[in-house]
């Protein structure tokens, strides 16, 4: 299998503290790999020095074997790779479906064919079409027609998800997409994940519950303290001593 | 679920009934002045009426619909109204074998090639529709130049930062176009050639019907623009601008593109105001009363709704004109306790700002969520879907 993307000696301090250290790392095109660590050890980070939302220190960033670092995120999207948010970020004055077709690319966009609905109004029913079906998998089809700012915690988790999956993207990054979802939906949108790569989408998840996601990964990094400490196969990541220990060691000190 | 929906369409009657209501009081009150006061005094309260709608819809295109902090509309509109007093008289002028140069801001000589140039309008209605267009054209062309100028500086920062910048650069441009007499005039006016002299007797008339009709097409457009997937845009970079750039939005070029839509269309008010008043004086372009006027009627209207901004410009343009008409005659009595009634207006502005922030935060007409496409058209996306159901 082709790398998709990977990163070579990332880095990112905040003052002080290196959120990131020196990581490499990399995805490989039509997996889910799955990103693990305790709380605060620069998950979060990394997906943002990926997508453009922060600048790394030092390092690169690499997508389909082009160097990617720096752009800026509506440059990475274009190249086929977005990402969703661990803290929900909707369009709180659009409509669910709304959040969803913003996701993707329209010809009405355009500023001087905007007015001339005849221009865009095509292509935005097929959007609609798709970004009613992609609701339904994430569980938010009756409440495609409601305010996004009127949803629950959970099921903003699930908008984050829809619009990732809305973008067409080859590779969505996924921040803790079920945190807060009860496991049997939980369940179902992993089962998803499965299914849609198939259709050639690569998948790069950050989550906490391990139980529930690595089940389902390719393959599978673990992040202490912003260094990578095990890497490989989900059933070797976790036996794997160090890994256990961060996990242990963090459940004793609580 | 079906109760919420059932809550949803609920307010949605209330707020027909809001703009309906409002409406009609307003058609109302005009109605009662016109019958009381007299017809020229309605005709003013058009004028202004179209003329504020123009630029207090170009704000809400920034403010409302994108999110951004604009401080300073009162930009924009001189620019408008300074390339009309300056351009097309001194084109007119050239053309004529009149004086076109620096001195033909100079006020010795302004107020008679300019009354020379009218004269010429108004011996031909093609060449005066033909100077009307070009003036308008012009101004859009120098507000969205300004517009883009100002994006530049401006669009890296955020909320006050970015709100105080351009409430400079608006103010900065008033006193240049006040000391840089070459422009228009410095201190003293210009005058601006009159494309409507050819309509004599009834120009007050038809200026109003241009203006209303003028004002009319703005509101068609801006709504036609916002109620797109380019409206959608504007509206995600709003609400969230990280996530509007992770789905792919520019953000940029979608905040200088509304910067440069909402001046041009600022200029093009301003523009209507100096041909309509027949002079261009700097100093008038106060931030009072193109910055800080249009806010107050935007917010008192609902910020983010087209149609609010149009009631809300209304109303308080009925307001200001009687105040301002009858301020030295009802209310001259002010004086006694020293309370000067010239204020009298913008004591008013300051009120409604308070009282809407208080109790009406989202003013008249609250923007509604609603699906950005055509309703008819989402639902039948949904219906086909089976979706039907929960359609409210
Ligand atoms: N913008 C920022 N400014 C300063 N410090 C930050 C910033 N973002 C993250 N940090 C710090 O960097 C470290 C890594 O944070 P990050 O959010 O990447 O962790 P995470 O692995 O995603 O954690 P969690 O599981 O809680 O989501 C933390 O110590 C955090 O406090
Ligand atoms: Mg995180």
């Amino acid at each position: 299998m082709k790398t998709l993307l990977a990163t070579e000696g990332l880095t990112k301090a905040f003052g002080g503290l290196v959120a990131v250290n020196r990581v490499s790392l990399e995805v490989r095109e039509n997996s889910l790999t799955l990103l693990i660590g305790p709380n605060g050890s620069g998950k979060t980070t990394l997906l943002n020095l990926c997508t453009g939302v922060l600048k790394p220190d030092s390092g690169r960033v690499v997508f389909r074997d082009q160097d990617i670092t720096g752009l800026e995120p509506h440059q990475i999207y274009e190249l086929g790779f977005v990402r969703t948010f661990q803290i929900p970020m909707p369009f709180i004055a659009l409509t669910v479906l709304d959040n969803v077709l913003g996701a993707m690319r329209s010809p009405g966009e355009d500023p001087f064919r905007a007015v001339t609905k005849a221009a865009w109004i095509e292509r935005e029913e097929e959007h609609m079409e798709r970004a009613l079906a992609i609701l339904e998998k994430v569980g938010l089809e009756r409440h495609w027609n409601m305010p996004s700012a009127s949803l629950g915690a959970a099921q903003l988790k699930m908008l984050e998800v829809a619009r990732g999956l809305a973008s067409g993207a080859k590779l969505i990054a996924l921040d803790e997409p079920i945190g807060g979802v009860d496991p049997a939906r939980a369940g179902d949108i992993l089962t998803h994940l499965t299914e849609l790569k198939k259709e050639g989408i690569t998948f790069l998840v950050v989550e906490h519950r391990i139980d529930i996601a690595a089940p389902f990964a390719d393959h599978m990094y673990a992040l202490d303290r912003g260094s990578i400490i095990s890497h490989g196969p989900p059933d070797s990541v976790l036996n794997d001593p160090k890994v256990i220990e961060v996990y242990i060691g963090r459940d004793e000190a609580c | 679920m079906n109760g919420v929906d059932k809550t949803g369409s609920r307010m949605q009657d209330v707020w027909m009934k809001n703009e309906v209501v409002i409406g009609l009081v307003m058609v109302a009150v005009l109605t009662v002045i016109m019958l009381t006061l007299g017809l020229s005094l309605v005709l003013t309260i058009l004028i202004d009426a179209a003329v504020f709608t123009i630029v207090t819809l170009s704000l809400n295109l920034e403010v409302g619909h994108t999110g951004i902090s604009q401080f300073g509309r009162v930009l924009a509109v001189i620019a408008g109204a300074f390339v009309v007093g300056a351009v097309p008289g001194r084109v007119l002028a050239f053309l004529n074998g009149l004086p076109y140069g620096v001195s033909y801001a100079d006020d010795a000589v302004n107020y008679k090639v300019v009354p020379a140039i009218s004269d010429l309008l108004a011996s031909s209605l093609p060449l005066s529709v033909g100077f009307l267009l070009f003036s308008f054209l012009l101004a859009a062309v120098a507000g969205a130049a300004v517009g883009w100028l100002t994006s530049r500086p401006a669009i890296r920062l955020k909320e006050a930062y970015l709100g105080i910048s351009l409430l400079a650069f608006g103010d900065f441009f008033m006193w240049v176009g006040h000391n840089w007499e070459p422009l228009v005039g410095g201190t003293t006016a210009v005058f601006v050639p009159d494309p409507f002299r050819v309509v004599w007797g009834s120009r007050f008339q038809v200026v109003v019907i241009v203006a209303v009709i003028m004002a009319f097409l703005v509101y068609l457009y801006l709504e036609k623009l916002t109620r797109s997937p380019f409206g959608r845009t504007l509206h995600m970079v709003r609400d969230c601008d990280v996530a509007a750039a992770v789905c792919g939005k520019d953000i940029v070029r979608i905040r200088t593109q509304s910067l440069m839509i909402g001046s041009a269309l600022a200029a093009v008010g301003g523009a209507l105001y100096v041909i309509y008043a027949g002079t261009c004086t700097a100093i008038g372009f106060t931030r009072l009363t193109w910055t800080f006027w249009p806010w107050a009627y935007m917010m008192l209207g609902g910020i983010g709704s087209n149609r609010g901004v149009v009631l809300g410009v209304l109303m308080l343009t009925v307001a200001r004109t009687l105040i301002i008409t009858y301020r030295s005659t009802l209310f001259g009595f002010l004086l006694t306790w020293g309370i000067d009634p010239m204020w009298l207006e913008y004591t008013l502005m300051g009120l409604v700002i308070m009282l809407v922030v208080l109790f009406m935060p989202h003013g008249l007409v609250p923007a509604k969520v609603e699906s950005i496409l055509p309703a008819g058209r989402v639902r039948k996306a949904a219906q086909e879907q089976g979706f039907g159901a929960t359609v409210g």
